[in-house]
């Protein structure tokens, strides 16, 4: 069920994943108005800016009955499994704060399929048959700007433990597991491991990675591995800080998670506000206040990021993420947990 | 008949049976909690029961020494009493300063103190359940006038509930170390860190980021080794303390940035 609409040129194409835009994004008011009762699950994220979201949608759909269940994106994921295993449905739609939850449902036969014209919308990298990424966040390398330019940080992931660089990490943050989890698949375990074995040597560690960012910012550490909104958030509140962005190329160093919608009912409903999720309007806010990287063409990123068209992430199925097991075993086995 | 007045009347021998039923119970909270004003004289008589329970172990210990007073049974008084959830659910404060003055009664007689130093002791404790007797009085009244919303698995809605809902969880910290629950301590800690403060680092850090910086080492540093090296409940709260004051300071950030929000349509 992990089916993935790719086109098959585009992804032999690798670098060229992020295309420019080749169309407008769909505004709010093509959309139809929202009717009757919809139950969401919404996992917990960039704090109130996706409540802010659903509550923009209620006003403007007055008709629109809208539920809401709250949890931890993980144990929402379970919850409809299991609902969906015992014969009840509560739930219409789940918008996750990461794409590897909907694996599980999606794995399960719960999520339905959505119209071609949703995944239409989202870049072709992001095209998927029975759930839709929202906005996405890139593994990136804050560097000092005081020391390095971007030119000298390695383009290879794989390339880093060798480079001289003094390096800062956060090995027991949720989205370097995931990161690590890509390298993984990407690269096999044995490389992997060998990897976080020679990293850990000349590593600093760090208890998260804003933590990882603001070390890398005072010159603790050369460069860092961190998500994107770090470093963006910081340059926001302190335009002068030593610290800039750079990218690998084509593997797990810069890869690209997302938020993910997915319809667990078949009403059409359910489609509709799956929709709105991906105006122009909800991609613009979210990118806007919470530094979150549109995945609808036509949408611009986050001011301080490159193009999209000059970041080349790997070509991965993001649901192949959920599954963290191994990659705790394999991190603990190479003793950096 | 409450579960303490069951324990109050049947023989000691069969008190362990009504307590490790109510044990089974702990974190199923009744309903009692959304209707206190019904529950207050209730409350106060368990109170009284309790303070007389743990006066006669004292007097017992004086007379006949550690064994016969069998200090463990101060938890499992406390474990009986409905007032237990009712000051839990309302001031978590007070009720981890109970667990520390119980825990402090128990070890005193354990470590065969001072008869006198064993009911100064106790005497702290009392103060601690009147106290929180009296909070719970204030609360029931609250709840009367529809002041307080009832007791559930609450979800926040906003970055401005979820700085509240840490704060609460922090409290429980020292609650559940109080209780000498470490790993349950630790865990409410990482939980708290990993589903509720990382949903609202992301603003904060534009707005403060060596704030936020700071409460991730409190978060995943200080905190959980203060917890893990078995400091004194005062100590792990001090650190709670100075977190809640820096959480205080998020919350004003916070607020200020919800309402120069830009609108999503």
């Amino acid at each position: 069920m992990r089916r993935r609409a790719f086109i098959q040129g585009m992804a032999a194409a690798g670098g060229l994943a992020f295309l420019p835009s080749l169309r407008a994004a769909t505004s709010v008011d093509e959309l139809p108005p929202l009717e009757g009762d919809l139950t969401l699950y919404l996992g917990r994220g960039e704090g109130g800016l996706y409540e802010n979201v659903l509550k923009a949608i209620e006003t403007r759909n007055p008709k629109l009955k809208l539920g809401v269940r709250r949890g931890p994106t993980a144990a929402l994921a379970n919850a409809i499994v299991a609902e969906g295993k015992a014969g009840v449905q509560r739930a219409d739609v789940f918008w996750a704060v990461d794409s590897g939850a909907v694996g599980l449902i999606s794995d399960a036969g719960i999520a339905r399929p959505l119209p071609s014209d949703v995944a239409a919308q989202l870049q072709l990298a992001f095209r998927y048959d029975n759930w839709t990424p929202v906005t996405g966040r890139i593994r990136t390398l804050p560097y000092h700007t005081g020391r390095l330019s971007a030119e000298q940080i390695p383009e290879d992931i794989m390339a880093f433990p060798d480079s001289g660089l003094t390096l800062g990490w956060s090995p027991a943050y949720a989205s370097f597991q995931s990161f690590i989890t890509a390298m993984r698949l990407l690269e096999g375990d044995a490389a992997t491991k060998d990897w976080l074995q020679r990293v850990k040597r000349s590593g600093k560690s760090y208890a998260g990675e804003l933590g990882v960012v603001m070390a890398v910012e005072r010159g603790e550490v050369d460069v860092g591995f961190a998500n994107h909104y770090y470093t963006l958030r910081l340059k926001a509140g302190k335009p002068d800080a030593n610290v800039a962005l750079a990218y690998t190329r084509n593997d797990a160093g810069c890869l690209v998670n997302a938020s993910a919608a997915v319809a667990v009912s078949d009403k059409p409903l359910a489609t509709n506000f799956i929709r709105y999720l991906l105006t122009e309007q909800v991609q613009s806010y979210l990118a806007r206040e919470a530094y979150e990287i549109p995945l609808v063409e036509g949408v611009a990123p986050p001011g301080a990021l490159p193009r999209m068209s000059a970041i080349n992430p790997p070509e991965i199925d993001l649901t192949a993420l959920a599954d963290l097991r191994p990659t705790l075993d394999l991190m603990r086995d190479a003793d950096v947990l | 008949m409450n579960s303490w007045k069951h324990f109050r009347a049947v023989a000691f021998g069969l008190a362990a049976i009504l307590v490790a039923a109510q044990v089974k119970a702990d974190g199923a909270i009744g309903e009692h909690v959304n209707n206190m004003k019904a529950h207050l004289d209730d409350y106060s008589e368990e109170v009284s029961w309790m303070i007389g329970k743990i006066d006669e172990m004292v007097d017992t210990y004086a007379e006949s020494g550690v064994e016969a007073a069998q200090p463990d049974n101060v938890v499992e008084y406390w474990e009986a009493v409905d007032f237990h959830s009712a000051i839990e659910t309302n001031y978590i404060p007070l009720y981890a300063s109970i667990w520390q003055g119980l825990f402090a009664v128990k070890g005193a007689i354990e470590e065969e103190q001072p008869v006198e130093q064993v009911r100064a002791v106790k005497s702290d404790l009392d103060a601690v359940l009147w106290q929180s007797l009296g909070a719970v009085k204030v609360a029931a009244e609250y709840q009367a006038r529809g002041m307080l919303p009832p007791v559930a698995n609450t979800e926040a809605a906003n970055p401005v509930e979820t700085v509240d809902i840490i704060k609460r969880e922090l409290h429980r910290v020292v609650a559940k170390y109080a209780e000498k629950l470490s790993d349950d301590a630790i865990e409410i800690v990482q939980q708290t860190y990993l589903t509720r403060f990382e949903g609202i680092e992301g603003d904060l850090i534009s707005l403060d980021a060596a704030l936020v910086e700071d409460l991730e080492i409190d978060f995943n540093v200080k905190l959980p080794k203060a917890i893990q090296d078995e400091k004194s409940i005062d100590e792990v709260r001090e650190v709670v303390e100075l977190m809640q004051s820096k959480l205080d300071r998020c919350r004003s950030l916070l607020a200020d940035a919800e309402a120069n929000r830009s609108d999503v349509f």
